[in-house]
């Protein structure tokens, strides 16, 4: 057997006139749990639906498990869980009946339900609601339900589209642990456009953005791909050393452009009481000796100072702007997205900054 | 068991847990007993032994009401709530969600037609005996009130299968079945080629040998062709969703 568990080779879909996807390439192996990122209408759920058969690319293939999507749609489902967006269950059935009609569909018999469920259930967290019509449960547990139809089976591959969307805090918190506990085992595609989750659950992370790959790689090589440290500076604007007066914005601003390898320095939204600053320089010179010794010649009160490696936030849009100028067709601007992904437009830009290191 | 199967086990229970089987059977009832028994006091005037008159409301009842909205939800409910997706997804064939859909709602139709087997039961035979009741002619007219389902239900799904909204899916139906019935009514002033044609495809010219006990093997293939030909319309209709 392979090892080589999701191959897509050079798929494109189109919608009309629209082009969804553009030969898109990408491997996934046994054992791996691969983010799948990118905005709203990138063309995500498309390749969702593609490997799980849902729809069929206009050209290129795709591979599950070493069966065919186009030729051999049973046998792939049934290496697959799959969760769509949204977890869409039937509502006037109660979990148990749920769980109960997928594992029957999928040909498995009730001594092998009853251990599945059990396994489900606990990894889940679903014994609370096990008799609960799902139209009465919260988003958070559709979603674990949904995850848990997944799983019944106890497939080698999961693809999830989405499963922290609309989720409050503490639920995205609790369906990226069972995630992580899932992927132990397993192989896992998981789609998203909050970059926090990816980094707290996978280990690679596929960048799409209209409908193209335009990152692909572990985490540590994406954030890479910019190649530029962000460092944050808060200086006092009241105090300054007793002898010296108080600094001016601009005057900040221009001591600061004027520090060598230093390649961008933009204001932050500053208050009454401090001027904010953001730097960017390159990865391999550190600024903050630099910084701090410029505070202390001129006598300035430095307050803050940071250096992110490059927040893979900054990396995600640094990859995902501007791309409507890419080719990709002159009907790409009047398209309309929600024709092939229904993604609920609720963009969480919700910056995680990792390996922050804070100093003085 | 197979996917067919649990699917249209799935869809026919789904009936029973909303409320929709309770109300389309209940009122059903209430309307048809007030049909046949009440207004104008049809049964009772003819003074005969005969079901005729129940025979002559049932499948008006069926075309207008009962089927389009037993059909309405099958497919349109499940594109709009996304969870054919998860359907779809799961190791079935099309055809598997196609059948499994069309057995389950006809399932609940054929519960319903076997309900309305209470009033020639209790009435000719216990606990009431109004009168020697030829059978001969009762079960011929529910095999073809039967066949009749079959064909209307799939024209239903179908119906169903290539639109969104529920809403929509129910008028279309309505009509469509409305008038399938009624061009026979229409064909009966007509002659020539046209009211032949139209006398052909009416459900309701069709229906009639059965009511009056007559089994008529072109009648039985009609109702099957219509069944299938719908079927695999539907089939196709639901394929269609993969190059769209």
């Amino acid at each position: 057997m392979t090892d080589v568990m999701i191959q897509a080779n050079s798929l494109s879909k189109r919608f009309g006139s629209t082009r969804a996807l553009d030969k898109v390439n990408f491997e996934v192996q046994r054992g791996e749990v691969v983010g799948f990122l990118g905005p709203n209408g990138a063309g995500k759920s498309t390749t969702m639906r593609i490997l799980t058969c849902f729809i069929a690319p206009t050209t290129g293939s795709a591979t599950v498990h070493g069966h065919d999507v186009f030729d051999n749609p049973l046998e792939v489902r049934q290496k697959i869980g799959y969760l769509p967006q949204r977890a869409p269950l039937y509502t006037n059935m109660n979990v148990w009946e749920y769980l109960r009609f997928a594992a029957e569909i999928r040909g498995i018999d009730k001594s092998e339900f009853k251990k599945q469920l059990r396994k489900v259930v606990e990894v889940c967290g679903l014994a609370q609601v096990l008799g609960k019509q799902i139209g009465t449960l919260s988003h958070g547990y559709r979603q674990r339900v949904g995850l848990g139809q997944a799983l019944i089976h106890d497939p080698p591959i999961l693809i999830l589209d989405e499963p922290t969307s609309d989720l409050d805090p503490n639920e995205k918190a609790e369906v990226l642990k069972y995630i992580k506990e899932i992927g132990k085992e397993r192989t896992i595609l998981l789609s998203t456009h909050n970059l926090s989750e990816v980094e707290e659950a996978c280990s690679r992370a596929i960048i799409v953005s209209k409908g193209r790959i335009v990152a692909d790689g572990n985490l540590d090589q994406i954030r890479g791909k910019t190649g530029a440290d962000r460092y944050e500076v808060t200086i006092d604007e009241k105090n300054a050393e007793s002898d010296k007066a108080a600094p001016k914005t601009a005057e900040v601003e221009e001591a600061l452009a004027a520090i060598g390898g230093c390649q961008r320095v933009k204001e932050l939204n500053s208050d009454e009481q401090h001027h904010r600053f953001e730097l960017s320089g390159s990865t391999d010179s550190d600024l903050r000796a630099d910084i701090f010794r410029l505070a202390v010649d001129k006598g300035w009160t430095l307050l803050e100072l940071k250096r992110d490696a490059a927040s893979l936030d900054a990396v995600f849009r640094d990859l995902t702007r501007g791309d409507e100028k890419l080719d990709r067709g002159a009907d790409w601007d009047a398209g309309d997205e929600d024709e092939y992904d229904d993604d609920d437009g609720d963009a969480e830009e919700e910056s995680k900054e990792l390996a922050t290191e804070s100093e003085e | 068991m197979s996917p067919l199967v649990t699917i249209a086990k799935r869809e026919f229970r789904s009936y029973f847990d909303s409320p929709v089987a309770y109300v389309v059977i209940c009122l059903s009832f209430l309307g048809l007993g007030l049909m046949v028994f009440a207004m104008g006091g049809a049964f009772w005037q003819a003074d005969r032994a005969t079901l005729v008159q129940m025979f002559a409301v049932v499948p008006k009842g069926l075309s207008v009401l009962v089927i389009p909205v037993v059909t309405m939800r099958l497919l349109a409910e499940e594109r709009a709530s996304g969870t054919l997706e998860m359907l779809i997804t799961l190791p079935v064939k099309d055809s598997d969600v196609i059948l499994g859909k069309y057995f389950g709602a006809l399932g609940l139709v054929l519960t319903l037609l076997a309900t309305t087997a209470i009033y020639p039961l209790a009435m000719f035979y216990k606990p009431w005996h109004l009168g020697a009741l030829d059978w001969g002619p009762v079960s011929s007219a529910y095999l073809g009130l039967a066949l009749f389902s079959a064909a209307a239900v799939a024209i239903g799904l179908l119906i169903s299968t290539i639109t969104d909204s529920q809403a929509v899916a129910f008028f279309l139906t309505f009509f469509t079945l409305g008038a399938i019935w009624w061009v026979g009514d229409v064909a009966n002033g007509m002659e020539g080629a046209a009211g032949g044609v139209l006398r052909y495809i009416s459900f309701s010219t069709r229906l009639d040998g059965f009511i009056r006990g007559l089994v008529d093997t072109r009648d039985i293939i009609y109702f099957l062709s219509v069944t299938a030909l719908s079927l695999v319309v539907a089939f196709r209709a639901l394929e269609r969703r993969k190059w769209a």
